[in-house]
């Protein structure tokens, strides 16, 4: 009854508050600045080489690429669908396509075709979950699964290399002293910002999260704004795919591996719930960075790569716990 | 009149799928193959469906509970590998043991954070599989261990009684004794309950904390004997083992008709879902098809069925609810839903 009452509050209220005023709400706020000083100074600490310019713009270069497919999460996890992890087939296709193309669509038109079909496999997935109402887990691993298989035939479990053009120079280049993949990740973050936390549309995906049946009772498309954040995600990983195989000038099938856990730790670090309803890229960029400096902490004091990837699961369950602690306690309350 | 005649066919197909699947096999098998049903064929699925099937019956109660362990593959690695290297240092049978607790105590890990620290099944043993994953990379170096001792699990894959092994033999009597459990043991038939309904379950008095994480860490210990069992056998512990066998697990599973929803299923489909699948790589197999095409074939039958699944639960759902309009509404109130999925 609370919730049916609440959703005509929404659409007066300003957007900028966050539905609930729960406890954990103050946590998540503060959780990320906290994160990132302690990082920064430990990363000081730890290594004369860390708070360099160039240390930090390769950090920047080096995680922007996982942060777009971040940013695509952020709306799959607010509306409700907790994540997608068929990421890593994702940007492999985008990758693969653009350099396997290139001989009969042109330097241009591969990367273009390579976008395209990691967006249709993104609503594929948009299809499953938000048409055919399956687990988003499980359907998106089971088209990961089929996905990477593809991508594999394609290249017969080898590498396929590119020919350098104008656009793959451009790509993994500069502007401004600072690199292209940054500048297109905050070019997007800057477009997806307003779009989920200041439009209409940000709110459908907001409702649809926070409230399934509630937001269809209103006349949300709710079924269309699921499909669509896969869709969006399909894209975005397509994009970061094409960013990688462009500027490194070759790709194979496991390009993407990892992308999926990375993006999703940024996600629920930055204090998105997997379980939706709130959430918002501001947070996510704060999430990316934290992530980013922690992988850049673990390689610069010379722990074995593989640790990223410990540290990152204990990240996602420890923040999942606490999301799910504050959760009771605001349902208690 | 006629759809809905239609959705009561598409139902039962759905009830009988997995002969149908097995049967379909078979016959693609029979006429493109011509040593396809034969002994040595039978032998041959029985045996390497032994290690696939373990992780499978290991999720099984899983899902009839209701939840899901997606660490089934991790902890196989994790299990394997223990297990390798412990044999120089403290014997075989020893680190056998130590296999099995590995995978004994990662199923106790998932199963605190599932009951104690509510957290939802998915994402919590999504974070495990990432956790033990790369820890099975960090503690070999990303390379396969030797074992030292390569006779010890020599016998594992040596044929007794014409088409069995004893590794598809223990495969055999696990999914009968959790046949027994699941359908005449009073705690067996209380899962069921838990997957149909939580609520309704410890309004009647199950003790459902219990049951989920009992079902967890059984999961644990079925992919840790899966993990030892196969790492004896070919003498080596491979970080990796477990990679990919995830989705051709889930798929065992829900090919035999466990769906993921809950409250239904039974180890011995999962038998049959096992080894319909490992025909099925086996056919694949001879014609000479490449491993990433097979995987191909298994995702896309699990989102095939999964789908399917679905429909027929939503048709289900609908025909009830013209006589029972008020239940369905009970029954779909997504605030209890969400409560289920979050708080389960």
């Amino acid at each position: 009854m609370s919730d049916m009452l609440m959703a005509p509050q929404e659409t007066t209220a300003s957007t900028k508050e966050p539905r609930y005023s729960t406890p954990g709400t103050w946590f998540t706020r503060l959780a990320v600045p906290i994160a990132l000083v302690t990082i920064i100074v430990i990363g000081a600490i730890a290594s004369p080489k860390f708070l360099t310019q160039g240390n930090l713009l390769n950090v920047l270069n080096a995680n922007s690429t996982m942060g777009l497919v971040a940013l695509g999460i952020t709306f799959v996890a607010v509306s409700g669908a907790m994540t997608d992890l068929s990421v890593p087939a994702l940007v492999a296709l985008g990758a693969l396509i653009s350099l396997g193309l290139q001989p009969t669509l042109g330097p241009v038109g591969a990367p273009i075709a390579g976008l395209a079909v990691a967006t249709v496999g993104g609503s594929i997935n948009g299809l499953l979950v938000g048409y055919f109402r399956i687990n988003p887990i499980i359907a998106t691993l089971g088209t990961g699964f089929v996905l990477l298989g593809v991508s594999q035939i394609m290249t017969g479990g080898g590498i396929l290399y590119g020919q350098p053009s104008s656009l793959s120079n451009f790509v993994g280049g500069t502007m401004l002293g600072i690199p292209v993949f940054v500048w297109m990740f905050v070019v997007v973050a800057l477009i997806l910002w307003p779009l989920l936390s200041r439009t209409a549309y940000g709110r459908w995906v907001r409702a649809t999260g926070g409230n399934y049946e509630a937001a269809r009772a209103s006349g949300v498309p709710v079924r269309f704004v699921k499909a669509l954040s896969f869709t969006l995600t399909g894209f975005l990983s397509g994009l970061c795919g094409v960013l990688i195989a462009l500027s490194n000038g070759q790709a194979r099938p496991i390009v993407g591996a990892g992308y999926d856990f990375l993006a999703l730790t940024a996600v629920v670090i930055g204090g998105t719930s997997l379980f939706g309803g709130n959430g918002s890229i501001v947070r996510t960029v704060g999430g990316v960075l934290v992530t980013a400096l922690i992988g850049n902490l673990i390689i610069l004091t010379g722990l074995p790569t593989q640790s990223r990837n410990l540290v990152t699961g204990i990240i996602v369950v420890a923040a999942v716990a606490v999301d799910a602690y504050f959760r009771r306690k605001a349902t208690r309350a | 009149m006629n759809r809905s005649r239609a959705g009561r066919i598409a139902l039962e197909g759905i009830r009988f799928r997995l002969i149908i699947v097995l049967v379909m096999v078979l016959i693609i098998g029979a006429l493109t193959s011509e040593n396809f049903l034969t002994l040595n064929m039978v032998h041959s699925v029985f045996d390497r469906a032994s290690i696939l099937g373990l992780l499978a019956l290991g999720l099984t109660p899983v899902l009839i509970a209701g939840q899901i362990d997606l660490s089934v593959g991790s902890v196989l690695s994790m299990s394997g590998i223990t297990t390798i290297m412990l044999q120089p240092v403290i014997g075989s049978v020893p680190a056998l043991v130590c296999g099995l607790g590995v995978g004994l105590l990662i199923g106790l890990i998932n199963a605190v954070l599932v009951v104690v620290f509510k957290i939802n099944s998915l994402v919590a043993t999504l974070g495990t599989s990432l956790i033990f994953a790369s820890l099975a990379l960090l503690l070999t170096k990303a390379y396969p261990v030797a074992s030292q001792n390569p006779i010890f699990g020599l016998g594992l894959t040596q044929s007794i009684a014409v088409v069995f092994t004893p590794r598809a033999l223990i495969f055999f009597v696990i999914a009968i004794l959790m046949f027994i459990w699941l359908h005449s043991t009073p705690p067996g038939r209380h899962l069921y309950a838990v997957g149909g309904n939580v609520a309704a379950a410890s309004a009647a008095g199950i003790n459902t904390n219990w049951h989920l994480a009992f079902v967890m860490v059984l999961s644990g210990l079925m992919s840790g004997s899966a993990g030892v069992i196969q790492s004896l056998s070919n003498a080596t512990g491979s970080p990796v083992a477990g990679s990919t066998m995830l989705i051709p697990a889930i798929t065992a599973v829900v090919i035999g008709g466990t769906p993921l929803e809950g409250g239904r299923g039974s180890s011995l489909q999962t038998v049959g879902g096992v080894i319909a699948l490992g025909t099925l790589t086996r056919l694949l197999e001879s014609q000479g098809v490449p491993s990433y095409t097979q995987d191909i074939c298994s995702g896309l039958l699990l989102i095939l069925l999964i789908t399917l699944d679905r429909l027929a639960i939503s048709a289900e759902r609908a025909s009830t609810s013209r006589t029972h309009r008020r239940e369905r509404v009970v029954s779909t109130n997504p605030k209890y839903s969400q409560e289920r999925e979050t708080h389960v």
